[in-house]
């Protein structure tokens, strides 16, 4: 049996409940080790794991995005904390994790409170259902691309919730914003992944990875690529769409209010949902973890490689989004809508069209057939 | 969402500043603006009454923390003119010279701020790195970066220190690479048009009944700039051109200032030759005693009684980087100024918001507003 996550998250369930076990008489000790309470242990394991190494990756990202906008912008970045400050959004996040959070006396206490951490539960939520490499995942869901965007797309209810309950207008018209600019983009981005599903023909992650052996999706579904990375750069808020917390107009949009560990959680979670858009962008067009066949079998053979290659793109999509960050102006509303609703939609639409010419002619002439249509 | 109204300021992002604009939003609409100032009044023209006519000079850097010398030079001349003292043509040059470097530095922290509203993040730290090369040459010859204390009633303080020119040669050339620069990541960006063009419009008839002047006057397609129209210092003996636009919109402002911009490049290399050329005094040589010694000596204060010096009134204007400031001067005789009383360009920029923001959006609101130029100290003083 190959060694997954899963597996791991077993074994060790298994040598922890054994090692309690022993200290007990027989009676307790079949309830500890029997093997309910070790899949219940192995899933906290496992979530745990996953939570530690998606909070890692978001804390690299943005000391990532740091580093690359200072050399943009002709300067360093972060500098002292650790080497080349590596360790200074850990001094950053503990300094939010000590400091109070303080609520407005009239803000709604519940949706004050639970919108934030409902907003971070639910996008980390997506990091157990996307598979990172074949070992990497909670077993095959028929419907991950499917339950993973679904999930996604709750954001604009809690941002809504907690800019709402925050009772401050700059928060309530950052939230509207919010709410707007996430449900008219969730409609080509859902059009754009018809696209892919069109032609890998399953809503399974890692069947899409896999069809992609021949060649991957952004080359014969560019349209669909682009449509996608633009809804992409919506969803998670990052310029030039940033206009829910833009801070010339509206200070800090839905978040003004709050601040310490909750305006952590809501950073993190920005940086979460940055992180998971551009696994989407790497498991639906890039090939996920694999790589092509020129590549040299030692390259794709060594312990993790299915890792490291995936993480090696996302890094790289990632780097392209903050490249854009440094560019460009920020649009306005309106203009946003606008190009939603009138421009992505259509363009969405005629990638679906594309997918399904490319179903019907099964084979491309320089890059090959879709395994299951052409064989 | 129902009509309310928000509180732009006095602390917010827009502001740039400490001043505060009410607005009556409907969703995004924006129906009516009430700008406050006063925030950061500091009653720097009654203090004038109670300085002398040099120590007035530390005040006027405190005006606008941006443009001081241009504040400097514009109080300088009316009280020259109130004690009808004339510099020395170095001084007149050196003055003039500043003023320019001055117009530059203003005008790059407009567009590094300006740039920050509308998202770009990266040109502004891009105009903040140009800046800092026209501060480290205020430096070399004021010895400060920001408060400069420069300029004298009858002079400057102190001449040009030796490689100046062509220390201030080289950054001239460094920025007008820059300036392409700036313009691709601004004019070569579609988001930027769309953001900018059309936006905040006002016509120079407006501009006129409002007091509106400096260059959202000539974005409107008017050519008054008092550098010309009344020239002051040396003005009249170097070439420059007046920057003008037609749109009249936030495009048209930024096209006005990146031209001037080049404008003032052109004088100060005109000015940079000449200084080579002229060496001299910069301090007339029949300066008053008393305007030499601006401190009382400890334990003889009587020193600063009453002169009997001849009376005089000082009226200046210059075309300061927000735009045109006035400077009106009072001399009783005595050793303080009798009354010192400034024309701030920003207040009347800022008065007119109503006519330039109402019917826009209330994303308009950081574009227009870093297109007016901002400078809170000036207008409140």
């Amino acid at each position: 049996m190959a060694i997954t996550l899963l597996s791991v998250a077993i074994t060790i369930s298994q040598a922890i409940l054994g090692a309690i076990g022993s200290v007990f008489p027989p009676p307790i000790r079949g309830a500890v080790t029997n093997g309910n309470t070790i899949d219940g242990l192995a899933a906290l394991i496992f979530a745990a794991i996953l939570l530690l190494a998606s909070m890692l990756n978001t804390i690299v990202l943005i000391w990532w995005e740091r580093k690359l906008l200072g050399r943009f912008m002709d300067r360093r970045g972060a500098m002292h904390v650790g080497y080349a400050g590596l360790l200074q959004n850990f001094a950053d996040g503990l300094k939010l994790f000590r400091k109070d959070t303080v609520k407005p006396r009239e803000a709604d206490t519940l949706g004050f409170w639970s919108g934030p951490t409902a907003y971070m539960v639910t996008s980390l939520i997506i990091f157990a259902i996307l598979p990172i490499s074949t070992g990497w995942n909670s077993g095959s869901l028929p419907l991950s691309l499917l339950l993973a965007l679904a999930v996604f797309s709750f954001a604009p209810l809690f941002i809504f919730v907690s800019a709402w309950s925050s009772n401050n207008k700059y928060s309530l018209i950052g939230g509207m914003r919010s709410a707007a600019q996430m449900i008219a983009y969730e409609v080509p981005i859902l059009l754009a992944v018809v696209a892919v599903v069109l032609v890998s023909g399953s809503f399974d992650l890692q069947t899409i990875v896999l069809e992609q052996t021949n060649y991957w999706y952004w080359v014969p579904l560019f349209l669909a690529l682009v449509v996608f990375v633009a809804g992409m750069l919506a969803e998670m808020e990052r310029i030039p769409f940033d206009l829910p917390e833009a801070e010339a107009e509206l200070v800090e949009g839905w978040n003004t209010e709050y601040g310490g560990m909750m305006f952590a959680f809501f950073m993190l979670t920005d940086y979460l949902r940055a992180l998971l858009g551009s696994f989407l962008i790497v498991l639906l067009f890039l090939g996920g973890w694999t790589m092509p066949s020129w590549v040299p079998a030692a390259a794709t053979s060594f312990p993790l490689a299915g890792i490291f290659w995936f993480m090696l793109k996302v890094y790289i999509v990632f780097t392209i989004f903050v490249w854009i960050r440094a560019s460009l102006p920020r649009v306005r509303t309106d203009q946003l809508l606008r190009v939603g609703w009138n421009r992505m939609i259509p363009l969405a639409l005629l990638s679906v069209v594309l997918a399904a010419l490319l179903v019907t002619v099964k084979c491309l002439p320089v890059l090959g057939c879709i395994p299951t249509l052409g064989g | 969402m129902s009509e309310m109204w928000i509180n732009m300021g006095p602390q917010h992002p827009m502001t740039h500043g400490l001043w505060n604009l009410r607005v009556h939003i409907d969703g995004e609409m924006v129906l009516d603006v009430d700008p406050e100032m006063g925030y950061l009044h500091r009653g720097i023209e009654k203090i004038s009454e109670d300085r002398h006519y040099n120590e007035v000079v530390t005040l006027m850097d405190r005006c606008c923390y941006v443009a001081g010398l241009a504040w400097e030079h514009l109080y300088i001349l009316s009280a020259e003119q109130a004690l009808a003292i004339r510099p020395p043509e170095r001084a007149e040059w050196i003055r003039m010279m500043s003023e320019e470097f001055q117009r530059l530095g203003s005008h790059i922290m407009w567009y590094a701020a300006f740039v920050q509203d509308i998202g770009l993040m990266s040109p502004f730290l891009y105009g903040m790195r140009d800046r800092d090369l026209i501060l480290d040459l205020f430096q070399s010859y004021t010895g400060a970066r920001m408060t400069y204390e420069y300029m004298r009633v009858g002079g400057v303080r102190n001449d040009l220190p030796n490689g100046f020119t062509d220390r201030a040669r080289k950054v001239c050339d460094w920025l007008i690479d820059r300036f392409v620069e700036y313009d691709r990541l601004c004019l070569g960006s579609d988001i930027f048009h769309k953001r900018c063009d059309g936006l905040g419009t006002m016509s120079e008839k407006d501009c006129v009944a409002y007091g509106v002047t400096g260059p959202m006057l000539r974005s409107a397609g008017s050519r008054r700039d008092l550098r010309k129209d009344r020239p002051y210092s040396a003005y009249d003996r170097v070439e420059f051109d007046v920057a003008t636009a037609d749109g009249a919109d936030v495009t048209a402002r930024y096209l006005v200032r990146m031209e001037e911009m080049r404008q003032s490049v052109r004088i100060i290399r005109q000015a940079l030759d000449w200084l080579d050329r002229h060496p001299g005094p910069v301090m007339a040589a029949r300066v008053p005693r008393w305007l030499g010694a601006p401190y009382a000596p400890i334990g003889n204060e009587g020193y600063l009684l009453k002169r009997n010096y001849p009376k005089g009134l000082g009226l200046s204007a210059i075309e300061e980087p927000h735009g045109e400031a006035q400077a009106y001067t009072v001399n009783d005789g005595g050793e303080h100024p009798y009354r010192v009383k400034f024309r701030s360009p920003v207040f009347a920029n800022i008065s007119a918001a109503k006519k330039y923001l109402v019917g826009y959006r209330v994303a308009d609101i950081p574009p227009i507003m870093g297109s007016v130029d901002v400078c809170v100290g000036e207008c409140d003083r």
